[in-house]
């Protein structure tokens, strides 16, 4: 039986696509099926890619407040930037063996945060993040690139949060309670020392280090 | 030129209302005209520690339904006439009112009292919600203790989502031996997380809770540390500068009979 909705679990997020044929109702249908399913392909926060060609304006806003309800985060595929810019070489051929429309990462974009990150708030972004403030216990950021804290950073810092292995995160001081760059993952120690001069943390054969740096 | 007070935390039993009351007796001793609106529905303390509980009427709720004007509900305190007591109601709860309620009542307010003291209730729900609604200067009470100081910045990330700017910060039973001893955060490490403007640092005073139990807060006892230190911070909210006290470390005879007997 071939399904109406079909998806694919990528490193950038969940891929969809859709039968020949099949009516935008019919899609919907299928969708809303399949969030309130459960199934666990829908977790909170995963990215959902939608095909670009096949749907109208309105019904790609209509799929995305749909996925947004359900706290998932959805973009449309879009081939012509990734076209005009740089990807890196093994996302490439990957995607292209997959006969897929490459995704363009949004690494070499910024989100700036302009205050201090206090418990409880959060940054969810596509990009690289700076944040010229302090990342206060209990705050979150979750990047797709690098991260920069002109600050002290106490909170949880996840770089590289779909999968790009070369993200970094800096911070003046540098004592979170957890350090995630792609699917790695540090924790501080359990006697907290402060840090007293900037540092970067970054993957190194399979392992997250600190080193200081000057700047 | 009256002013909008809201005094929060989210973290409970960090001295909220102890602290409402203080400044509010404070205020009132200056000849300041002061309201306190106690809008812990459901669960009010603030008439206990006036010791107002036998006077009142009417309550928050009844005013903010219409079914009383606010001047019905308001309840005097018995030894200084300025100052004024909006009771909420114990039998109703949080959603009994909500924020815009209180902003029209405070807007009436405004045109009568010098401060307008809310106490918020714990917690970052609707209750808070509502409390914050009307205020132009919050303050955010907090302890040396990391959960407090953690709630604190909780609470002060969501007093900027609501666009409160104005945010103060009082440290509440900070007890200066466990400090020095290095036990306990002390004021640079709160200052280091929280990072906004302090107004005031009130020692841990057992004279707190006896005067919390007689209705007559602490501040108009001369004797009391913590009535000092509130003395301080309602200084500092008529515009004064007052350096933060030094506490009292051991007496002599604390020391001594440390020193003999070994701890």
């Amino acid at each position: 039986m071939d399904e109406i909705v079909k998806i694919k679990g990528g490193k950038t997020g969940l891929q969809l696509s859709f039968a020949p044929g099949a009516s935008f109702e019919a899609i919907r249908k299928d969708i809303e099926g399949k969030l309130a399913s459960g199934s666990g392909f829908f977790l909170r926060g995963t990215l959902v890619l939608l095909p670009q060609d096949r749907l109208q304006k309105e019904e790609q806003e209509a799929l995305q407040k749909l996925f947004h309800r359900n706290g998932l985060i959805c973009r449309t595929m879009t081939p012509k930037r990734a076209a005009d810019k740089p990807v890196r070489s093994g996302q490439v051929s990957r995607k292209a063996a997959a006969g897929e429309k490459p995704v363009q990462p949004a690494a070499a974009e910024m989100t700036v945060v302009n205050r201090t990150l206090r418990g409880g708030q959060e940054i969810r972004t596509q990009s690289s993040v700076l944040v010229v403030g302090n990342v206060n216990p209990g705050a979150q950021i979750i990047a797709g690139g690098s991260i920069d804290v002109r600050g002290t950073c106490r909170g949880m810092v996840h770089a590289g949060a779909f999968g790009d292995t070369q993200a970094i995160i800096v911070a003046d001081h540098l004592m979170p309670t957890q350090i995630r760059i792609a699917n790695y993952i540090a924790r501080s120690p359990d006697q907290a020392e402060k840090a007293e001069k900037a540092e970067r943390a970054s993957v190194k054969d399979g392992h997250i280090i600190i080193e200081p740096i000057e700047r | 030129m009256s002013e909008i007070y809201v005094i929060t935390s989210g973290k409970g039993g960090v001295g909220k209302t102890t602290t409402t009351a203080n400044i509010g007796v404070g205020l009132a001793m200056r000849g300041k005209k002061v309201v306190l609106v106690d809008t812990d529905t459901g669960l009010r303390n603030l008439d206990l520690l006036l010791g107002l509980e036998n006077r009142i009427m009417y309550d928050l709720v009844d005013v903010t339904e219409g079914r009383v004007p606010y001047t019905k509900a308001l309840v005097r305190h018995k030894k200084y006439e300025t100052l004024f007591l909006l009771p909420t109601s114990q039998v109703k709860d949080k959603s009994a009112v909500n924020p815009e309620q209180l902003v029209k009542l405070c807007e009436d307010l405004r045109k009568e009292f010098d401060y307008i003291l809310i106490d918020c209730p714990a917690g970052i729900e609707q209750g808070f919600q509502t409390a914050i609604a009307a205020a132009d200067v919050a303050v955010v009470v907090t302890m040396p203790e990391i959960s407090a100081v953690r709630d604190a910045d909780k609470i002060i990330g969501e007093l900027g989502r609501a666009d409160k700017e104005t945010i103060k910060l009082i440290v509440n039973r900070i007890r200066p031996q466990m400090v020095e001893s290095g036990d306990m955060l002390d004021m640079a490490d709160i200052d280091d997380i929280l990072s906004i403007d302090c107004i005031g640092q009130v020692p841990d005073d057992i004279k707190v809770v006896t005067s919390t139990n007689k209705g007559e807060p602490c501040i108009t006892m001369e004797d009391s540390e913590a009535g000092q230190a509130y003395r301080n911070i309602v200084g500092r909210i008529c515009g004064e500068t007052i350096p933060f006290m030094e506490f009292q470390k051991e007496g002599f005879l604390t020391r001594l009979k440390r020193r003999v007997f070994g701890n």
